[in-house]
C-alpha cells in the first residue's frame, strides 16, 4: 500500500526545510565549540600573562622573603572582590596575597613543581567559581639555596560565562533569523517555479468544463513538450470522436435502404426463392456495410505520438499469410523494399490498409503480384500491382472518391477498396489507380512518415 | 471426412453443425478452447474450423498447441471483427485459411473442401478416380456419367476413399474419420459398406475399385485424374 503522494511544493519546502535546519544547526554548532575553544585559550593566555606580571613586580631577598609593590601593573589586583586575584605561595603557606583577595579565601591547590603550570576550577562559594593557574617557579639565592614558589592566579567565570552565553543567544538569533529568511525565499521561489505547473492545472478543468478546447500555448520550455503533447492528444481524440459519431450517423443512414427494401420484397414478394434471393442480397449489403462502418469508426488516424513502425515487418507479414490462403493460385509474388522503412503510423491501420489492398490484388490476379515501397522526402511510396483484368475506367473514379458511401456495392474491390482509401484520407494520403505493366490494376499510394 | 468445429456461440455452432452434417460431413463440435485442443489433440480430423475468440483458451492458442503437437490437418479460423492484424496472428500460429462472420455457408464447406483437398494433394474441386467421380459441393457421385445412389455413410467412406486414393486406410483410420465422436463403432460395419461400395461402382466386377490388403486395411486402386 501507497501513501498517500505527497505535492511537488511540499516535498520541496520538507527537503529544504531538512537540509536547512541540518546546515544551519551543524554551523552553530561548530561556531559555538570554535569560540568556546578560543575564549578558554583566550582566557588561560591571560592568566600566564598575570603570572609574568607579578613575576616582574616581586622582589625575592635573600632568604626567600617576598616583597611586592602596593600598586601592580593590573589595577584589577588592587580592587577588592574584582574578580582577578593573585597569590604566592610556598606550598604550605601563603607568602603574599593581592589586594583583591581580602575576604576571599583561595584554597591551595595543588603544587605543581619548578616551570610547571596546573589549572583547575575552583568554586569560592555558591556563586564564584574561579579559574585558577599554579604555577611553579624556583628562587636561588647567592649561596645557591633554592626557594620553591607557586603563583596562583585565579579568575572568576562568571564573566566569561555571560561572555559565552551572550556569543551562543546572539548566535542563535542570528541563524534562526537568516534560516526564517531562507524558508520564505524558498516558498516563494517555489510558488514562482511552480506556478506553470498551476497554471496547466487550471487550463485543463476550464478543458473539463467546455470553457476551452486546449491548452495555451505560453509555457516554459520544460512544459511546452507535455503540453503539446496533450493538445495533440486533444485534437487526435476529437477527430476520433468525429469519425465515430459520422460513422455511426453514416451507419444508421446507410442501413435504411437495404432495409427497406427489404421490407418492401417481404411484403410484396410471392416467390419464396425470388425472397431468399433478394433477402440474400440484402444482408450481405448490410453486413458489409457494418464491416466497413466498423472498421472507419476503429481507424486511429494520424498522430504524432504513434511509435513508428515497420512497413517491410507488416508487408511481409501479410504478404506470407496470403501465400497460404491463395497456395492453389499459385502466384509469383515480387517485393522490393527499399531499405527498412519506418512510419509513425497505428499498427492496427497498417494491417488494415495493405491487407485490404494487398488481399485485392491476390484475389484478381492471374499469377503475377508485385509490390514495391519506397522512401521519397517526406513520404512513403507504395505500389501494388497484378496482372488480373484491371479496373473498367468509368469505375475508377467511384472506387476512389472519398467518403463515398457504401449504399451502391461495387463488385469486388469495392468494400477492401472503399476502407483502405478511408485509412489514406485519416492519415492524409493519397491513392491513385492506374494501369499496370502486368495488365491489371496497379495502386498507387502516399503517406506522410509523420 | 471428420470435421473438428471450436465455436463458442452456440447458435452458430449448433446451425453450422446441422449444415454441415447435412453435406454428409462428419462434425465434433467443441464450446471452448480447452474442449477444442483436447478433441484436436484426440482424435484424427481432416480440417479443424475453429474460432478466435475463445473462453478459456484462445483460438490462437488452440492452434499453436495443435501445431507444436505436431498436429498438421488444415485449420480454418473464424473472425468476428475482421481485422487484418488477427487474420495475420492466426496464419502465423498455423491456421491455412480465415473466413469473416456474417459467412454463408456455401463459402464456409467450400473453404473446408478446399482444404481438405489440398491437404491430399487434389487440385480440382471435383475429385475423379477412373470412371468415378465425386462433387463435394453437391455431394453427387457419378460412375461413368451416371449418377450413383449413395447412403450417408456409404458416401462419406467413399468421400474419404477418394480424398485419399492410393494410400492404404486401415478399418480403425476409415471408422475414425466417418463417426462422430459419440457414435457407437463396429468396424465390421465398414467391411459391409465396402462391400456395398464395390457393388454400386462395379457392378460388372470388371475395375476392382477397392483392394483389399489383408491386415491393414483397404485401398482406392482407380487412378486419379
Amino acid at each position: 500500500m501507497r501513501v498517500k503522494q505527497l505535492s511537488l511544493s511540499n516535498r520541496l519546502l520538507f527537503a529544504v526545510s531538512l537540509v536547512l535546519t541540518a546546515f544551519l544547526g551543524l554551523s552553530a554548532l561548530s561556531l559555538n565549540n570554535a569560540f568556546q575553544a578560543s575564549a578558554d585559550s583566550a582566557q588561560q593566555k591571560r592568566l600566564k600573562n598575570y603570572v609574568y606580571t607579578i613575576l616582574t613586580a616581586a622582589e625575592f631577598s635573600e632568604n626567600g622573603l617576598v616583597t611586592m609593590p602596593i600598586e601592580l601593573a593590573e589595577p584589577q589586583f588592587s580592587i577588592p572582590n574584582s574578580g582577578l586575584y593573585a597569590q604566592i605561595t610556598t606550598g604550605q603557606e601563603i607568602v603574599w596575597q593581592s589586594v583583591s583577595t581580602l575576604g576571599i579565601f583561595i584554597a591551595l591547590p595543588e603544587h605543581p613543581g619548578a616551570s610547571n603550570e596546573y589549572f583547575s576550577k575552583i568554586k569560592l562559594n555558591d556563586e564564584v567559581t574561579v579559574l585558577n593557574l599554579a604555577y611553579g617557579i624556583v628562587w636561588e639565592n647567592d649561596q645557591g639555596k633554592d626557594f620553591n614558589y607557586t603563583i596562583n592566579i585565579a579568575e572568576d567565570l562568571n564573566t566569561i560565562d555571560q561572555q559565552k552565553a551572550d556569543f551562543q543567544r546572539s548566535l542563535w538569533y542570528w541563524l534562526g533569523g537568516t534560516g526564517l529568511m531562507l524558508l520564505i525565499a524558498q516558498w516563494l521561489i517555489l510558488r514562482w517555479g511552480l506556478r506553470p505547473l498551476h497554471d496547466v492545472t487550471s487550463d485543463l478543468h476550464a478543458i473539463e468544463s467546455g470553457d476551452r478546447n486546449r491548452l495555451s500555448q505560453n509555457y516554459p520550455k520544460e512544459l511546452n513538450q507535455l503540453t503539446q503533447n496533450i493538445n495533440t492528444l486533444l485534437s487526435h481524440e476529437e477527430s476520433r470522436r468525429e469519425r465515430y459519431k459520422n460513422s455511426l450517423a453514416d451507419l444508421a443512414h446507410s442501413l435504411k435502404t437495404p432495409l427497406a427494401v427489404f421490407r418492401g420484397e417481404l411484403e410484396s414478394s410471392l416467390d419464396i426463392n425470388e425472397l431468399r434471393q433478394s433477402s440474400h442480397e440484402q444482408l450481405d449489403g448490410i453486413s458489409a456495410l457494418v464491416d466497413y462502418q466498423l472498421q472507419r469508426a476503429s481507424t486511429e488516424g494520424q498522430s504524432s505520438l504513434l511509435a513508428p513502425i515497420s512497413l517491410g515487418e507488416i508487408i511481409h507479414k501479410i504478404l506470407v499469410s496470403l501465400d497460404k490462403v491463395y497456395q492453389s493460385k499459385n502466384i509469383q509474388r515480387q517485393c522490393e523494399i527499399n531499405n527498412d522503412i519506418f512510419i509513425h503510423a497505428d499498427e492496427g491501420d497498417m494491417y488494415e490498409l495493405l491487407g485490404n489492398l494487398l488481399e485485392n490484388a491476390y484475389k484478381y490476379c492471374n499469377k503475377q503480384v508485385s509490390v514495391f515501397v519506397q522512401s521519397k522526402d517526406k513520404n512513403v511510396i507504395i505500389h501494388i500491382e497484378d496482372d488480373g483484368n484491371g479496373i473498367p475506367s468509368q469505375a475508377q473514379d467511384d472506387i476512389i472518391k472519398r467518403g463515398k458511401r457504401m449504399d451502391t456495392q461495387i463488385e469486388g474491390h469495392g468494400l477492401g477498396l472503399a476502407i483502405a482509401s478511408d485509412i489514406i484520407d485519416a492519415y492524409q494520403g493519397e491513392i491513385r489507380l492506374e494501369r499496370s505493366h502486368l495488365g491489371g490494376a496497379k495502386f498507387i499510394i502516399q503517406l506522410p512518415k509523420q | 471426412m471428420r470435421i473438428l468445429l471450436v465455436e463458442d456461440e452456440i447458435l452458430l455452432r449448433e446451425q453450422v453443425t446441422q449444415q454441415l452434417q447435412k453435406q454428409n460431413l462428419t462434425v465434433d463440435s467443441a464450446e471452448d478452447g480447452q474442449e477444442g485442443l483436447f478433441l484436436g489433440l484426440e482424435h484424427p480430423y481432416d480440417v479443424a474450423i475453429i474460432d478466435l475468440g475463445l473462453p478459456k483458451l484462445s483460438g490462437i492458442e488452440v492452434i499453436q498447441n495443435l501445431r507444436q503437437a505436431g498436429k498438421d490437418f488444415p485449420v480454418l479460423i473464424l473472425t468476428a471483427r475482421g481485422r487484418w492484424q488477427d487474420k495475420v496472428e492466426g496464419l502465423e500460429a498455423g491456421a491455412d485459411d480465415y473466413l469473416v462472420k456474417p459467412f454463408h455457408i456455401e463459402e464456409l464447406s467450400a473453404r473446408i473442401n478446399a482444404l481438405a483437398r489440398r491437404a491430399s494433394g487434389w487440385a480440382n474441386a471435383t475429385l475423379a478416380c477412373g470412371p468415378v467421380t465425386i462433387n463435394p459441393t453437391s455431394q453427387e457421385v457419378f460412375n461413368n456419367g451416371t449418377v450413383i445412389d449413395l447412403t450417408a455413410y456409404e458416401y462419406r467412406l467413399l468421400h474419404f476413399l477418394m480424398l485419399h486414393a492410393g494410400e492404404v486406410l486401415s478399418k480403425t483410420e476409415l471408422t475414425d474419420h466417418i463417426y462422430e465422436q459419440d457414435h457407437d463403432r463396429d468396424s465390421n460395419v465398414i467391411e459391409v459398406f465396402i462391400k456395398r461400395l464395390r457393388t454400386k461402382l462395379d457392378p460388372d466386377r470388371t475395375l476392382n475399385p477397392i483392394e483389399t490388403l489383408r491386415g491393414r486395411g483397404y485401398r482406392l486402386t482407380l487412378p486419379r485424374k
